[in-house]
């Protein structure tokens, strides 16, 4: 069942849209039930499903050992979907049990080549979120 | 007398209502019994160290080494002793998948709930740059 606009209009990604544009993106995004040690993400498998976090905490792992911890809800997971080529950057592994938001990778990314002010909204976001973990991914 | 009338006459309800009973008793005995065969056999497996763990319990309540934290429960020392022993073998600061994977292969129970749990009390803290440092003093 796809998530509510409220819901929507609650995480910060989709703050600034309006009501027409959340109409838009709200039949893409579906809630998911999380398991403790459960992996939503592989490096290096394709990028499918570009998630943002509802609740739990969750370890953003790259090859180089370093990791990030994400737990506020908003937090961004899976930018790959949206950035060639396609290939997820890090591990997600779920360090309790949670909800994340989904949206499939491909249909995110057609969603936003049709939409430029959509895209615009959503680009400039994630953006910096690959700005400030790059340093991370980094050797 | 046929049918219904000579099972009446001779107890035959009665009988197969206490038939029915023990079957079912029997047969909620018995899944009870296997639900529980996990716990006897882990017990039976790991009796060394729950007889080692009983012992210790008595000597003392907390780890020697381990400070107790204000609001930490006393079974999450345990926890942080082991972990802490795994932290002292890596390199400072240390990576957190790291210390995960350790976990996992030395099977130490729910280990992800664990470091959740170390990095919300603050006793992991991360360094800023990808790394994470052990915070709790002994």
């Amino acid at each position: 069942m796809p998530a509510s606009l409220e819901l929507l209009r609650s995480i910060e990604l989709f703050s600034t849209f309006t009501q027409e544009e959340l109409e838009k993106i709200a039949p893409l995004v579906n809630p998911m039930k999380v398991m403790e040690g459960e992996i939503l993400a592989g490096r290096g498998y394709r990028a499918r499903t570009f998630f943002i976090v509802i609740k739990g905490n969750f370890m953003l792992s790259f090859e180089n050992g370093k990791a990030i911890t994400l737990h506020n809800k908003g937090d961004i997971m899976g930018w790959s979907t949206l950035v060639a080529p396609f290939q997820y950057r890090g591990t997600v592994i779920a360090l309790t049990k949670g909800e994340v938001l989904t949206l499939p990778g491909q249909e995110f990314y057609l969603l936003l080549q049709s939409e430029s002010v959509l895209s615009s909204k959503i680009m400039d976001e994630i953006n910096s979120i690959i700005a400030s973990r790059t340093p991370y991914h980094e050797a | 007398m046929y049918g219904l009338e000579n099972i009446s006459a001779h107890n035959g309800w009665a009988i197969s209502l206490v038939g029915i009973t023990i079957v079912f008793t029997g047969l909620t005995l018995l899944s009870l019994t296997i639900a529980q065969l996990h716990k006897i056999l882990d017990l039976w497996e790991n009796k060394d160290k729950y007889i080692n763990n009983r012992n210790h319990k008595t000597l003392t309540s907390t780890p020697a080494d381990v400070a107790p934290q204000p609001g930490m429960p006393a079974e999450n020392l345990e926890d942080i002793h082991q972990y802490k022993l795994i932290v002292d073998r890596l390199e400072q600061p240390f990576s957190l998948p790291k210390l995960l994977d350790i976990a996992v292969k030395i099977g130490l129970e729910r280990p992800h709930s664990t470091i959740n749990k170390l990095l919300v009390k603050k006793i992991i803290v991360s360094d800023g740059k990808g790394y994470f440092i052990w915070k709790l003093q002994f």
